[in-house]
């Protein structure tokens, strides 16, 4: 077990998880389509996952408070995924569009 | 019944007032013999205590300082103690007299001349209170009880002016008499205030004991008896306040006799005879009681000179001569003043009565439409001549010996003197115009005229014991009749303990005020007798003089003026003010400002998902910049 | 000493008769008339036996002490954190009798009322539990709990049942001066919020007990920047100037009970915060800014009679005279000494008196005429002589008549102020005679002249707006006459409050 802490450095992880996030805020960024924003939050979620179980693996191996964060996350998201695409669909339903800047009601 | 229960005296009418206010419609004819027998019972009570007060007198002779009895009324332990108590002492004891009379046949009149009144049983409910307060006014011991009294006789005096409320006169003159009277009463409070605050008592033995010890300031007491003069000329309508005496008039004539000629425009005079002691400290005051007596007395007479309104005239006469005791009181002779008060309350409450007993029965109260009524209403055409003349100066009736005693203690000041003199032909003419053009001549109104006819005997029996109490009161003067009566030594003696004075009468002047008045009578005579033309004609030539008396100075006019242009003026500027600077601006405006900066960020809400997300990105990156650079 | 639960009761009948109201279903509206009566009358029953039972010179301060700990030893809260502390001293004891007699009057008032009275009476009892809850909590956090509690529902009972005006040249909404009002007196209220916090961690005793607070001594310099807080706002509620701008418009707006209420009792909440909170509190905080406080009380007392003066309107005019006459009480409260603080208390009760009088006589007019313009009446004696004769006795106490209440109060408040500041004490009087201006021109327009035949119909008032109308002019009339059983317990009171010479 000691072998993955002592052969890839912490580092790894985290480069990974920043690439994950980045890519994750591009998208919701860029995309105007609301299932690609939801991916893309999802993508920045698992980023932040990654993060704690990495974290938690190098800096207090006896606990497993990251991992406990991690599937948390994992729940919470799964949550989130179900009512947001009710959301998206309920919208799509309505106006014929998941594009995010034609659903601007609440503007102003 | 000795002095010490004096204080049943004002319960007995206050019950009448509660009684009267709360059952009044359900008791028989209203309970107006409720309120005469509880004046009767204070009439009687005061007999009593005349006697109590004479047996006193012998005992102890001039060491008898009068006699005191108070209750706590509330209490701020350690801080503040008010008592209301009574102090009986000659001047009570006068002052008692005048009103428990006076008030006795007043009430009796009005059985008779405000019969069929819509409002008869409130009508005799406030004068109930009237009396009560008076009492209260006069017996009190001290400041506070006195306050409480004035303010009480000013609201009843206010609402019996105003009883005739449909009229619109009426009710304007009411208002009038109770704001003038209480921008008085603002001064006189404050002094009140003043000299509790330098000697710790509301009690008026105290305080004028005190300020002989001299431990009230100078400036202090300056002060307040300045303001105390201000109350004292509010309620006694002394100039510039005399204006809301004349229109009183509005009220009920028994009104007009028992507040505004015999007893409440004296409460002035009074608290001025109580005080004088405190203003003989103050440098000035006498000598500006003086001045403001003058200058009343002066006014008045040339005013009453063209007034064509029967009550004005008495009116104007009452002003002459309550300015007549204040002159008294500025040269510091408190006994004339007390004798001139005394006498004064029969023949004044005598002219409105026998004037009330003319409008009663001609329902007429302008001299141009009346005339001719001495056949049809000898009773009341008598005594409305001895009243009449004995406000003149006549010799032998009362208001001659009251007057001659104030002439007399004026002989050391010569200026004030001559001017009193002036106007006795003044006071002399203007009396007997308003008997002749009442009684005698051809009636000007001859629809009135006709159906005149004397009052029920209500009206004519107090008229009548009026009349005689005006013959004969004035020899009050003369020690023997004061020796006869109970009072060793006289009255003068006795009415002043201070200053014992012994009346004196002058001949010499007796006789030249005798002529004086003789002059004016027989002006009067020549101008509406003998020679009717002459008024008109005179009337010509003097149109400015004419205008400017009947203008009253225009002095009603100048304050009228203040009071819409200025003082109403600076009321809406403030009420403009207060709504559009204070809540407007002041209390709006930051309203506004929250709702204009909320509309100025409103448009950052662009309805643009990746903005929101844009922002978020921002700021979390901006922290976590910040928290890195603080950490380096 | 008196114990017992009668404090407890007075703000729990009310809340209890609120929720049994919900159930009483609306279709009975006579039926919630006659229980709110019967409720408010057994308020009036209790605050006046609470009055009365309140004994003198005990050893104790404050009396029918009763605590329920209701959180303790949790965070910073110690030992008796916060408990439901309730207890009355002489001062206390006349707020309680007062919203007692205004409640019960109110109440018959408001027999009148048709649109939705249930509910209206469901806002008024919550109403009058917060006010009794202030006078009668110990304890900060509750006493600020009933404080709110006493001002929003005015929010609702404004702006559904109270009436919009129109004049020549501007308008008000009741929506506007309901808005105004509510928004006003919460903002003032975070003033107190931050006041109380800032004691309670200053003491740092983890309590928010007063009578524990009162036995600290706080640092001088805590004390003149905490009392401001207090002193403001309390003084908001109380009218000072110039936040004073809520009341008039408000009392326009609202109905008549809530008028009566408003200007009878929750005015004197604010006056009595600066007493409970900040004098008793802070004394050498309240020491220092009593000058500003009394030259503000000064400006109140003027300039809200020259208003006064100015106005047409019934309801303006007797709301302008609200805002001069706590000028009075804020006078006497500056004066710190034991008359003036007195004669404040006294004016307080006097004034919640007199005015809830005023405002319910303008309702019975109001209901009837559907305008308060005093210019289009005249001669209204002859219709409705009794309506006159009770507003005239309001407006004669108004003036300061001697024999009513308002004499008493204002001679003490006079005595206090000319003790300490003599110029002031001046124009102070001088306001009361503005005040014999206004009333009497009032009276003199509407009440007497001619009448105006236009108003021929007009009736006087019912037995229930008489009833209403008689208990407080009864009280007027004890008070102006033997204030005795009042002074005793507030000055009792008065002379216990540090800093009081």
């Amino acid at each position: 077990m000691e072998a993955v802490t002592q052969q890839i450095p912490l580092e790894h992880f985290l480069a990974l998880s920043a690439i994950l996030f980045s890519l994750g805020i591009y998208g919701v960024l860029t995309r105007r389509n609301a299932v690609l924003i939801l991916m893309s939050v999802e993508l920045m979620l698992n980023a932040a996952s990654i993060n704690m179980v990495a974290f938690a693996a190098y800096a207090s191996p006896e606990l497993f408070t990251g991992m406990i964060f991690a599937i948390f996350i994992i729940t919470v998201a799964a949550a989130e995924v179900g009512l947001a695409l009710a959301i998206i669909l309920r919208v799509y339903r309505n106006r014929g569009t998941a594009n995010v800047d034609e659903v601007s009601d609440l503007k102003w | 019944m000795g002095m010490s229960d004096a204080w049943l005296l004002p319960l007995l009418p206050a019950a009448a007032f509660v009684a009267l206010t709360l059952l009044g419609p359900y008791l028989p004819r209203r309970g107006d013999w409720i309120a005469v027998g509880a004046i009767g019972g204070v009439f009687v009570l005061t007999l009593l205590i005349i006697a109590d007060f004479t047996d006193a007198l012998a005992v102890q002779g001039e060491a008898f300082a009068g006699v005191a009895n108070s209750i706590q009324w509330l209490e701020v332990p350690g801080h503040l103690e008010l008592r209301l108590g009574i102090h009986v002492d000659a001047v009570t004891i006068v002052m008692l007299a005048v009103v428990s009379f006076v008030g006795l046949m007043v009430q009796v009149y009005s059985l008779g001349y405000m019969k069929g009144d819509s409002r008869y049983g409130w009508y005799y409910a406030v004068i109930s209170l009237f009396i009560a307060s008076m009492l209260a006014l006069v017996l009190a011991d001290n400041f506070l009880l006195l306050y409480f009294a004035w303010e009480l006789v000013g609201i009843c005096s206010y609402l019996l002016i105003g009883h005739y409320s449909h009229l619109r006169s009426a009710t304007e003159a009411a208002k009038k008499a109770f704001i003038t009277t209480r921008l008085g009463d603002v001064g006189l409070l404050i002094a009140i205030i003043l000299l509790w605050r330098e000697t710790g008592t509301f009690n008026i033995q105290e305080v004028i004991a005190a300020a002989e010890a001299g431990q009230i300031g100078t400036e202090i007491l300056t002060a307040s008896v300045v303001l105390l003069l201000l109350g004292a000329m509010g309620k006694s309508a002394q100039f510039p306040f005399h204006v809301w005496l004349p229109d009183a008039m509005e009220g009920p004539t028994p009104v007009s006799a028992l507040i505004h000629a015999a007893t409440m425009v004296v409460a002035g005079v009074y608290l001025v005879t109580r005080m004088l002691p405190l203003i003989e400290l103050v440098a000035g005051g006498p000598e500006l009681l003086l001045a403001i007596g003058l200058l009343t007395v002066f006014l008045s007479a040339t005013m009453g000179l063209v007034m064509t309104d029967i009550k004005r005239v008495i009116a104007y006469s009452t002003i002459n001569s309550l300015g007549l005791m204040f002159v008294a009181l500025g040269v510091g002779a408190p006994a004339a003043a007390m004798v001139y008060l005394f006498t004064h309350a029969f023949f004044k409450a005598l002219l409105f009565l026998g004037a009330g007993s003319v409008i009663h029965a001609t329902e007429r109260q302008d001299v141009s439409q009346l005339g001719g009524l001495w056949s049809k209403m000898p009773i009341t055409g008598v005594t409305f001549a001895i009243g009449a003349l004995s406000m003149a100066g006549l010799p032998f009736l009362a208001g001659f010996w009251a007057k001659d005693e104030i002439l007399v203690s004026l002989l050391d000041n010569r200026a004030a003197f001559v001017l009193v003199l002036v106007t006795l032909p003044l006071t002399a003419m203007y009396m007997t115009r308003v008997l002749i053009l009442t009684f005698f001549g051809e009636p000007r109104d001859p629809e009135s005229h006709e159906h005149a006819h004397e009052g029920s005997p209500f009206m004519t029996v107090p008229l009548i014991l009026l009349a005689a109490l005006t013959l004969v009161s004035g020899f009050v003067v003369f020690d023997q009749v004061g020796k006869a009566m109970g009072f060793p030594g006289g009255i003068g003696e006795i009415i002043f303990l201070e200053r014992a004075h012994s009346f004196e009468f002058d001949v010499a002047v007796g006789i030249g005020s005798t002529l004086l008045v003789a002059l004016g009578i027989a002006t009067a005579w020549f101008a509406w007798v003998a020679r009717p033309s002459v008024p008109a004609r005179s009337l010509a030539l003097l149109r400015p003089v004419h205008d400017l008396w009947a203008n009253k100075y225009y002095l009603d006019d100048l304050y009228q003026a203040v009071i819409d242009r200025v003082v109403l003026s600076i009321a809406r500027v403030v009420a403009w003010f207060d709504r559009n600077a204070v809540n407007d601006t002041g209390v709006d405006g930051p309203a506004y400002a929250t709702r204009y900066a909320g509309y100025l960020m409103k448009f950052q809400q662009t309805g643009k998902l990746p903005n929101y997300a844009l922002g978020m990105v921002i700021g979390v990156v901006t922290l976590a910049l910040v928290a890195f650079s603080l950490k380096a | 000493m008196q114990t017992g639960y009668i404090l407890l009761a007075t703000i729990a009948v009310p809340l209890i008769a609120a929720a049994v109201l919900l159930a009483v279903p609306s279709r009975y509206p006579n039926v919630v008339r006659a229980f709110a009566v019967a409720v408010s009358f057994a308020l009036f029953g209790l605050s006046l036996y609470a009055f009365f039972a309140y004994q003198i010179a005990q050893v104790e301060q404050y009396q029918f002490d009763l605590r329920w700990t209701w959180i303790e030893n949790i965070g910073m809260l110690g030992e008796e954190g916060i408990t439901l502390h309730l207890g009355i001293d002489g001062i206390g004891a006349a707020m309680v009798l007062l919203t007692g007699i205004v409640t019960f009057a109110g109440a018959l008032i408001s027999w009148k009322i048709d649109y939705r009275n249930k509910d209206f009476f469901i806002l008024f009892f919550v109403l009058v539990a917060g006010v009794f809850g202030v006078f009668a909590s110990l304890d900060l956090f509750f006493w600020f709990f009933f404080y709110e509690l006493a001002v929003l529902p005015m929010y609702l009972l404004i702006a559904v049942w109270g009436s919009s005006s129109v004049f020549p040249t501007f308008a008000r909404t009741k929506e506007y001066s309901a808005m105004k009002l509510t928004l006003v007196l919460v903002g003032a209220s975070v003033l107190i919020f931050v006041g109380i916090f800032a004691v309670f961690v200053e003491a740092g005793l983890g309590t928010f007990d007063l009578p524990t607070l009162y036995e600290v001594e706080f640092d001088e310099d805590f004390q003149k920047i905490v009392f401001p807080l207090f002193l403001i706002g309390c003084g908001v509620l109380a009218g000072l100037w110039p936040f004073h701008t809520w009341s008039p418009d408000g009392h326009v707006a609202a109905p008549t009970a809530v008028s009566m209420l408003h200007a009878g009792v929750l005015m004197k909440l604010g006056a009595f915060g600066i007493i409970r909170l900040g004098m008793q509190l802070l004394p050498e905080g309240a020491e220092f800014w009593m000058p500003a406080l009394i030259t503000l009380g000064t400006i109140n007392v003027v300039y809200g009679a020259i208003s006064a003066m100015a106005q047409t309107d019934f309801k303006y005019m007797v709301g302008y005279s609200s805002v001069s006459h706590m000028g009075y009480v804020l006078m006497g409260l500056a004066t710190m000494n034991a008359v003036g603080v007195n004669g404040a208390v006294l004016q307080m009760f006097s004034h919640g008196v007199m005015t809830a009088l005023m405002f319910a006589m303008v309702g019975v007019l109001y209901d009837q005429a559907h305008t308060r313009d005093m210019r289009a009446f005249g001669g209204l004696v002859k219709r409705m002589p009794h309506f006159v004769a009770f507003f005239s006795i309001a407006g004669l106490a108004s003036l300061g008549l001697p024999g009513l209440s308002g004499f008493v109060a204002e001679f003490n408040i006079f005595l206090g102020i000319f003790r300490t500041y003599p110029a002031l004490g001046a124009l102070a009087i001088l306001g009361a005679a503005i005040t014999a201006v206004y009333v009497l021109r009032m009276m003199a327009q509407a009440f007497f002249g001619p009448a105006n035949e236009k108003w021929e119909h007009l009736k006087d008032m019912s037995r229930y707006e008489y009833a209403g109308g008689a208990l407080l002019i009864a009280f007027m009339f004890l008070m102006g006459v033997y204030p005795s059983p009042f002074v005793d317990r507030i000055a009792d009171s008065v002379l216990r409050i540090p800093g009081i010479g």
